[in-house]
């Protein structure tokens, strides 16, 4: 009785998991909501061809995409002290990492990352929207800026919409590999009190069950979202 | 009072406007014709540098530019002072009729908005579409749509109206409609500018008649000139191709 499966264990400790779903929770949101709003420039950048930032942005997305989560993390987590030290001995500062939260590290990193991935969706997706609107705008007397924010944008979102759930569903998921940096979230609660108690398929199934509650939820919320949005498109079916 | 000067526009080696001069008083309606590729409505896009020319130079009311390094703010200037009724109608797809109409006159000519609504809702009316005040263009017609633009134009209330064959993408039924709210529009005063294949509508509306082809004026006259005593042998040659719906008045 005592290897298979403890009801008791799981139940007992599925509190300890739940209590940590908040920080989870805050790393996507935070990540997504920044990763926008950096992916969104992004892709301005690369739109307009905005010298060297274009080349540097390309670049910059290239390395985030080809290189797996864990990886860019660790990185983070040893490249930061490195980076820092090396800056303290060229111009003498006095810089130290310790005190930088790993919430910070982890927020720093995801954000990097998610921002990658959504200014190819928003590029891809601004890009979709066809350039008589911009005509249009421009021909009752808008600047290029107003054009973007009030036609341009609203309509690319919605194009972005599905992609961009779909990158946030996954973010909830890469957020497991926070624990590399340190942070206690939904794994690291798992991997520590199933390694103090020995029982290890009772904590990672309560985990799996959490992260598939949240994604479900957040798939029914985007689809809601989408049908709201989609009102005034034509439909093709 | 709109003219333009000397204008050149190239596409890469395609010459397609090889030094046009037009002038358009206040209140004239002027109809471009000409077959596809003459520079008709190349030249109408130069007009609200939605094309850049090349060289050659605009004057609208007080405003006077060179196309050559237009400055910014210069056409900023130029596209406030024009409106345009596109083929495609090219309505702002995320907002509904109103707000179509509004969108000018709230953004880039900082009117408040009740204002702007107000005279949104009298230029829908006047096109004949108060009850439509809310809908999203997917679901006006393609004339609907078209009348909405065209009211997104007058409420901007601007030097000319530009048109670029407003109802080429438009079924027949659909096409009468929007002539109507054409002609009461210029009844109104209002200077237009329209590039058309509609020569009814030309000969009934046009003050004056320019005939375009290979980006040159090839003739321009009064309707009654340019249709029944054309001057030019390719202009007679354009018209006998296409006058499937002559009127003959005897």
């Amino acid at each position: 009785m005592s290897s298979m499966f403890s009801w008791d264990f799981a139940i007992g400790h599925f509190p300890e998991l739940l209590k940590v779903v908040p920080v989870t929770l805050l790393i996507a949101v935070v990540s997504m909501l920044l990763g926008l709003v950096f992916g969104l420039l992004i892709a301005l950048c690369r739109i307009y061809r905005v010298p060297v930032l274009n080349k540097l942005a390309a670049l910059y997305v290239s390395f985030i995409r080809g290189t797996p989560m864990l990886v860019q993390l660790y990185v983070f987590l040893y490249g930061v002290p490195a980076l820092l030290e090396a800056l303290n001995n060229k111009w003498g500062w006095n810089l130290s990492s310790d005190n930088i939260s790993p919430l910070i590290f982890a927020l720093t990193a995801y954000t990097i990352n998610s921002a990658a991935y959504q200014s190819e969706v928003v590029r891809a997706a601004l890009n979709a929207i066809d350039m008589s609107q911009m005509e249009a705008a421009y021909s009752v007397g808008m600047t290029t800026t107003q054009s973007i924010i009030r036609i341009i944008l609203p309509q690319a979102l919605v194009v972005a919409l599905p992609n961009l759930a779909n990158i946030f569903i996954g973010l909830i998921k890469a957020t497991s590999l926070a624990f590399a940096v340190k942070v206690i979230d939904i794994m690291a609660v798992a991997k520590i009190v199933s390694a103090e108690g020995y029982r290890f398929m009772e904590m990672y199934l309560g985990a799996a069950i959490i992260y598939w509650v949240i994604c479900f939820a957040l798939e029914r919320l985007f689809a809601v979202m989408e049908k709201k949005l989609r009102r005034y498109e034509s439909k093709m079916v | 009072m709109i003219e333009i000067k000397a204008i050149h526009k190239a596409f890469g080696k395609n010459e397609v406007l090889k030094g046009v001069d037009v002038k358009v008083n206040k209140g004239e309606v002027v109809v471009i014709l000409g077959p596809s590729g003459s520079g008709k409505t190349t030249l109408l896009r130069c007009i609200n540098f939605l094309e850049k020319a090349d060289d050659g130079e605009l004057t609208i009311g007080e405003t006077n530019i060179k196309f050559k390094h237009a400055a910014k703010k210069d056409i900023l200037k130029v596209r406030r002072q024009t409106a345009m009724v596109f083929q495609t109608y090219n309505l702002f797809n995320n907002k509904t009729a109103l707000e179509n109409v509004m969108e000018g006159l709230i953004t880039a000519r900082n009117v408040p908005r009740n204002e702007a609504e107000k005279l949104s809702l009298k230029m829908l009316d006047k096109v004949g579409l108060s009850d439509k005040y809310n809908a999203y263009p997917n679901q006006l017609s393609g004339g609907q749509q078209q009348r909405v633009g065209i009211a997104r134009a007058l409420a901007l209330n601007p030097e000319v109206i530009l048109f670029d064959e407003p109802t080429s993408a438009l079924d027949p039924e659909l096409v009468g409609e929007v002539l109507t709210v054409m002609k009461n529009v210029a009844k109104e005063g209002m200077t237009m500018i329209v590039v058309t294949h509609e020569m009814s509508f030309a000969n009934e509306i046009a003050s004056r008649v320019i005939f375009m082809d290979g980006g040159v004026v090839v003739e321009e006259g009064t309707p009654h000139e340019i249709f029944n005593h054309p001057k030019e042998e390719r202009t007679k040659l354009f018209l006998r191709r296409i006058v499937p719906d002559w009127n003959y008045v005897i």
